[in-house]
């Protein structure tokens, strides 16, 4: 998880100064708003669609957890696969945000992303394999 | 070769002919002063049923009871009421070491001596009163003398046949101490006593022996003139307070009432439960599968629904063999890890002869399990079974599967599975037309 929240930080940190000032009389509505606007504009498409994709998981997760909670933890097996496959590939996918972000250019410079993508493919398939086999 | 064939099928004939479950051989030990055509009746009935017979004085040492440390009879008669020392192989021990044997014993006690029988009793539970008080009834009114008395046997007793006229009884009553494994037999009636007869002129001499035997009056319906005793090992063993109740003349004397006596009954029934005719039950075959199967398993799993049979066969000492029974309406069957889990009724099959059959759900704990079948009642044979299977948890792929509960869990996974599917089509494809892209800007 540490890698993708510096991620994030530092994505938002650039054009956070430069719209601060703007709307400095603004509600926090507006804040908002330009934190938005700024995400749009200064993110690139492939990793909006990481980010579209870790917040699937993240309800998803969420909806489960709160079904064990709430309705039936039985069977107990089947819940820690579905939930486990959530948490695991939220984990792959934000590794992978943070290196192929070109933000984090000079951290990964012995990674292409290219290569960040393959492991996280076969990190992700070998996590389901144990998913489905978890599952019951 | 032809010859010793031979003999081997009349020996399996003369076995054949056997009228008790344990075999025919009986040992009589009689005192020298005991006339023996005194008691003829009893004898012709064990006879014609088909025992051997054995007559032996209680000092000779032949035959031998025990050699080579096995019973050479199957049962032993000991009448010696005269005698206070028995032969080597009849002293107490050597009488419960044939009951570890297996061999079942009819002794008489003696109403005048401290015999070694009489030593012997008070190791069955029996307390017997001091030597000389033999029981006394001055009631019914009858012309026999006060230590001839006629006795009513209990109404319905699993050992005695129903119906039984009063019998002569004559000889020393007992009190006994309440051990599950004693079976009396034949009560003293309610005005009778135990007293010394030698002063018996009045109702002084009552309140005297009360005070001599020192444990108060030795009176009523809680003495016992003959008791039973079941062995854990089977064999059983009869006191008969007084020998003569066996006799020719208490067989042949006319009741007060001018009926003949119930002597001649009693004294087969007696001899015929002593010696295992009757009451005599044994568990054949003991079965366990699971329900809609037939074979036993080598284990079951927690909450398996399993049948667990048992094949309960009674002696028939009339036609010699043993058959089917289904008259027990009490047996209970536990299934027990340390505890019984469960403890359930063990109901006869209504159609099945003998068979005893209940299903019962096993319990959701694992760990090695006992079928028990702990039968025992007073003047049966006691039924003990006990079957050992390890009960299991279920195997890895023998958990229920595509539980409905579980939906959310499963489309949760293959949600997570479609959507890497799609992520990595999107992300591939995104990849190429950013190459074209590059590829067109560095052309």
């Amino acid at each position: 998880m540490a890698p993708k929240s510096s991620a994030a930080t530092k994505q938002h940190a650039t054009p956070a100064p430069a719209a601060a000032p703007e709307a400095s009389p603004a509600a926090a509505g507006n804040a908002l708003q330009s934190l938005l606007n700024a995400y749009n504009q200064n993110t690139s498409p492939r990793l909006k669609l990481i980010d579209a994709f870790l917040v699937f998981l993240m309800i998803s997760g969420v909806l489960q957890f709160l079904y064990c909670v709430l309705v039936t933890n039985f069977p107990f097996n089947a819940f820690l696969a579905g939930f486990g496959s959530c948490v695991g590939q939220f984990v792959l996918t934000a590794s992978l945000r943070s290196q192929v972000n070109p933000a984090n250019r000079n951290e990964f410079k012995d990674i292409s992303p290219e290569r960040a993508f393959a492991d996280f493919a076969l990190g992700s398939i070998v996590l389901h394999f144990f998913v489905y086999n978890f599952l019951g | 070769m032809l010859l010793r064939r031979a003999a081997a099928l009349l020996a399996l004939v003369l076995t054949a002919c056997a009228r008790s479950s344990t075999g025919d051989s009986v040992l009589v030990v009689l005192d020298p002063s005991l006339d023996k055509d005194a008691y003829s009746t009893f004898w012709a009935g064990l006879t014609d049923k088909g025992y051997n017979l054995t007559f032996r004085t209680a000092k000779e040492a032949q035959p031998e009871i025990i050699q080579d440390e096995v019973a050479q009879f199957s049962h032993v008669v000991v009448f010696a009421p005269e005698s206070k020392n028995l032969a080597q192989d009849l002293t107490p021990q050597a009488l419960v070491s044939l009951l570890d044997k297996g061999t079942n014993l009819l002794l008489a006690l003696s109403p005048s001596k401290q015999t070694t029988i009489n030593t012997l009793a008070s190791e069955f539970s029996l307390v017997l009163p001091p030597p000389g008080t033999p029981l006394i009834s001055h009631f019914p009114a009858r012309d026999a003398p006060a230590t001839v008395v006629p006795v009513s046997p209990p109404a319905a007793h699993p050992v005695l046949s129903s119906g039984l006229p009063p019998v002569w009884f004559s000889g020393v009553p007992f009190a006994y101490t309440p051990n599950p494994l004693l079976i009396p037999i034949l009560s003293a009636p309610a005005e009778s006593f135990a007293a010394d007869t030698s002063s018996d002129s009045g109702a002084d001499a009552v309140f005297e022996s009360a005070d001599r035997a020192g444990e108060g009056l030795w009176a009523g319906s809680s003495l016992s003139l003959v008791a039973g005793f079941q062995a854990t090992t089977g064999a059983r063993v009869t006191f008969v307070g007084g020998v003569e109740t066996f006799s020719d003349e208490f067989a042949q004397k006319e009741l007060p009432q001018g009926k003949s006596s119930g002597n001649k009954q009693f004294a087969e029934d007696v001899a015929g439960w002593t010696f295992q005719e009757t009451n005599a039950l044994r568990i054949d075959k003991v079965e366990h599968h699971r329900v809609n199967e037939t074979e036993p398993r080598e284990m079951y799993t927690t909450n398996d629904n399993v049948v667990f049979t048992l094949h309960v066969s009674k002696f028939n000492p009339i036609k010699d063999t043993w058959e089917p029974y289904s008259g027990i309406k009490d047996m209970q069957l536990e299934f027990t890890m340390l505890d019984p889990h469960i403890r359930t009724s063990l109901p006869p099959i209504p159609g099945k002869a003998g068979e005893y059959s209940v299903a019962f759900r096993v319990p959701d704990r694992h760990g090695v399990f006992k079928f028990v079948v702990n039968h025992k009642r007073k003047g049966w044979t006691h039924l003990e079974s006990t079957t050992v299977v390890p009960v299991v948890p279920p195997r890895h792929d023998e958990y229920p599967r595509f539980l409905s509960a579980a939906w959310p869990y499963y489309i949760g996974a293959m949600s997570t599975s479609a959507a890497f599917v799609l992520f990595v089509a999107l992300w591939l494809s995104g990849d190429d037309r950013e190459g074209r892209k590059k590829g067109l800007k560095t052309e």
